[in-house]
């Protein structure tokens, strides 16, 4: 599951960044490491950034960076419908495979 | 306190960004402070100093970044700045609301051997919210000297200088006391006490090997520290792979870091850089458990509550473009009278050179060309003031992130950032600054895209333009026609952004990973200290570029000068009165000074220019006038309303509402609908006055300058032959 499945409102721990490189990086510095404990505070209009809250702070994402953060869910939420997830809108399509690590 | 003390501390100012450090820069250097660039790059440079008890404190604000990569233009300034220049002493400002995520770059100076001392600036901030930090403890932990500082109202600075003194003082060694010894050991970059444990036993023992090796090469460790570097080799850094190649043992490093990384990686089952940054994080939070305690939940609540309206998914869009057209409104409304009285004053400077200067070249030369050219760039000067400063506070506040929110989305699916938007918006206002708010942008290509589709926003100086042509050819839909340049620009910027990410700047799309800062209250001082920077600088460039170009546009409309013979001018007089015979003996002089100054211009270099370059407007159905007045255009755009004056015979005081050169415009018939509305596509869409293309040039490089010349042109050009071509097969 990752943070792109993750509903408003929903807490999650970070297992680990999938991506490598200089996105995986970035996110890691910014504080997406193994652990880490988040909540989704808002995600903008037509599947727009997401708000989210790590280590006492906000951060804006885009959902292809969120699809790349693998995390388990805390408390009582279910993922979001996976139809997007790959289709034609999603965040593995042509932006998303140049910078994914391949790891799933 | 020894002896022989450095009598100058050179001090490094290092953050995160939103940790306030320009705020605590300004509250230890006060008024004493320049601005410049680093050397080859456009990032801002501030320095200052601050005197106190017989020592000088030379002060140095590094850009505010995340991390010690070379991420940004910024990281790499810093980077570079830190191992060349070598400061005695790096202030890392921390915000002690966000401690741990701040306290990752502090990790990374300490690593670099230059001694470190933490300011925990916005400590009130954080005893409001409930985070009580013991920075004795932390000190001790993190073996970083500590200390409280609220950099909006200067507490805590002389604490912050005395310690900057203990350590320094320290490091001269001629009396070390126990105490400052400890703080030696503590900060000197050995990492402090339990610096052996910070990444672990695991990979301390790969880091290990390799510090040892590095060390072999004293003058190379006098440039690269061998912890630093030992770090950044096993995070696969290339700047670090590439230094490492001045390594005396060269290929046992390189070999030794590359086993080192594929332990890691094959042990971790991750990529290395991101084992090193969990094991910092691991670190710091070990840390903050033991010195940072949370009396109370932290409170986002007021934050929260504008957010939920400011960030709403449905609100967010319409309430940026909201706020654009009020900070739009704001500026023109309130501009306008500090325009009018400098218009007026540089009208009566002119006048008054007027008198004193007998007529011919110099009167010519100061009255048009420098007093007409520079005025009318100064008198600018005001709408830029209060859009910096409009613009300033909503930075200041923490909208910009709120607006690249709202707006990435849409940007995106062309190309451009979601931080390109303000920017982009600058440009309505004046190309220049806009170019220079670029600046923000971290990567390079959205930075190039960014600016190279700036021109496409229409400035307020292509404004005259439009509303002439407008009210000339389209009377009943003037007002829409105005409009429509301004959407056909905007849509002409997506679509180039769209071309541009598709071919020559095509990449992975630019991670957009931004931090979203509370609402913070704006300091006067702040916002007074931005706006006077960013001005100070438009002021500087606008005036030198448009000086030159105004005297070099003089020059050419001027020369060579024509001399009509008496024969002539009788001729002219005729034909004027058998035009209007009603007319008295003033508006026939007028008349006929008009017919004499564009007989001049069509004789000068500008109206041969004109006739030469003529073969290159003809297929779009223009004539050499045009030619003319898309020269003198490059000056700046306003420029093109009176030269087209000049042209028509209306006289050189013509403007945008001048009935006058409307229907001379009408009235030749050379011109229609058709063309008019094409001479605004044209005047739209080619290349910017020398200014921008100067401002360009200075960021991006004679290349970049060189294409965005041709590219603009081009399709300036291109589009406006098809819309010709095809008005004409419609029956236009």
């Amino acid at each position: 599951m990752f943070v792109s499945d993750a509903p408003v409102g929903a807490s999650f721990k970070i297992l680990r960044v999938t991506f490598g490189k200089e996105v995986g990086r970035r996110l890691a510095d910014m504080g997406f490491t193994e652990g880490a404990e988040g909540v989704v505070i808002r995600s903008g209009f037509l599947r727009g950034p997401l708000q989210v809250r790590i280590r006492g702070y906000d951060i804006l994402i885009r959902r292809n960076e969120a699809a790349g953060i693998e995390i388990e869910p805390i408390g009582n939420w279910k993922p979001m419908g996976t139809r997007f997830r790959r289709g034609r809108f999603g965040n593995f399509g042509r932006h998303g495979m140049g910078i994914h690590g391949g790891v799933e | 306190m020894s002896v022989e003390s450095k009598k100058i501390l050179r001090i490094a100012l290092a953050g995160n960004p939103n940790s306030g450090k320009t705020t605590l820069f300004n509250a230890l250097t006060g008024a004493h402070h320049k601005v410049g660039n680093y050397p080859g790059v456009t990032v801002e440079k501030r320095e200052g100093s601050r005197f106190r008890a017989g020592r000088e404190y030379r002060f140095i604000d590094l850009p505010g970044i995340y991390s010690l990569t070379a991420y940004s233009m910024d990281e790499v300034v810093t980077r570079d700045f830190l191992l060349d220049e070598r400061p005695d002493l790096i202030i890392d400002v921390l915000d002690s609301t966000n401690l741990e995520r701040h306290l990752y770059l502090c990790l990374q100076f300490q690593e670099l051997g230059i001694p470190v001392v933490g300011a925990l600036n916005m400590s009130d901030e954080a005893d409001a919210k409930g985070i009580r930090v013991d920075e004795k403890a932390l000190s001790a932990i993190l073996g970083v000297p500590m200390t409280k500082t609220v950099g909006t109202h200067g507490g805590g600075v002389d604490a912050l200088l005395d310690l900057a003194d203990t350590v320094a003082d320290s490091l001269s060694e001629t009396i070390p006391d126990a105490e400052a010894a400890g703080l030696f050991k503590m900060s000197a970059g050995t990492g402090g006490p339990r610096r052996s444990i910070l990444y672990g036993a695991e990979l301390e023992e790969r880091l290990g090997p390799l510090e040892k090796v590095l060390s072999g090469d004293a003058a190379f460790c006098a440039r690269f520290p061998a912890r630093w570097l030992a770090v950044k080799l096993l995070e696969k850094d290339a700047h670090a792979y590439e230094a490492l190649k001045t390594h005396s043992d060269f290929a046992v490093a390189e070999q030794l870091a590359k086993e080192a990384v594929l332990w890691v990686e094959r042990h971790y089952r991750k990529d290395a850089e991101i084992v090193v940054s969990e094991q910092r994080y691991g670190y710091i939070r070990g840390a903050v458990k033991e010195a940072v305690s949370i009396v109370r939940k932290p409170d986002f609540s007021v934050t929260e509550m504008i957010d939920k309206v400011i960030m709403n998914r449905f609100l967010a869009l319409p309430i940026f473009v909201a706020v654009l057209w009020g900070v739009f409104q704001t500026t023109f409304v309130l501009g306008e009278y500090p325009m009018a009285w400098l218009e007026a004053f540089f009208s009566w400077l002119g006048g008054g050179f007027q008198e004193l200067i007998p007529a011919g070249f110099l009167r010519s030369l100061v009255v048009d060309g420098i007093i007409g050219g520079v005025g009318g760039v100064f008198s600018f000067v005001p709408l830029i003031v209060i859009l910096f400063f409009l613009l300033s506070l909503m930075e200041d506040v923490g909208y910009m992130s709120r607006a690249a929110f709202a707006t990435d989305k849409f940007l995106h699916s062309f190309g451009l950032h979601g931080q390109s938007i303000f920017p982009m918006m600058l440009g309505f206002g004046c190309s220049v600054p806009a170019i220079m708010a670029a600046r923000t942008l971290k990567s390079p290509r959205d930075r190039i895209v960014t600016i190279l589709v700036i021109p496409f926003m229409s400035c307020g100086a292509k404004l005259p333009i439009y509303v002439l042509l407008s009210a000339a050819f389209f009377p009943e839909h003037a007002a829409n026609m105005v409009m429509s340049m301004y959407a056909i620009g905007v849509s002409m910027s997506l679509i180039s952004a769209f071309l541009l990410k598709k071919t020559i700047l095509r990449g992975d799309p630019t991670p957009f990973v931004m931090e979203l800062p509370p609402y913070r209250a704006p300091t006067l001082r702040g916002l007074m200290w931005h706006v006077g920077e960013k001005s100070w600088l438009y002021i500087k460039k606008a005036g030198t570029v448009i000086l030159a170009a105004s005297l070099l546009i003089w020059v050419v409309t001027t020369f060579p000068r024509y001399e009509s013979t008496d024969a002539e001018r009788v001729v002219a007089m005729k034909s004027i009165l058998l035009e209007n015979p009603v007319l008295d003996e003033t508006a026939l002089a007028a008349r006929l000074g008009t017919v004499n100054a564009e007989r001049n211009l069509e004789y000068s270099i500008a109206g041969r220019l004109g006739r030469i370059i003529e073969p290159i407007f003809s297929p779009l159905g223009f004539d050499w006038k045009i030619g003319v007045a898309v020269i003198t255009g490059f000056a700046a755009k306003e420029t093109v309303v009176s030269t087209l004056g000049v042209l028509y015979r209306v006289g050189q005081e013509s403007d945008s509402a001048d009935e006058n050169l409307r229907s001379a415009l009408r009235a030749d018939p050379g011109l229609n609908p058709l063309k008019g509305f094409v001479l605004m596509l044209f005047m739209l869409l080619i290349p910017p006055c020398f200014a921008t293309l100067a401002t360009i040039r200075a960021e991006l490089g004679f290349q970049w300058l060189a294409f965005t010349f041709v590219w603009l042109f081009g399709l300036g050009w291109g589009l406006s032959f098809l819309v010709y071509r095809i008005g004409m097969l419609v029956g236009y």
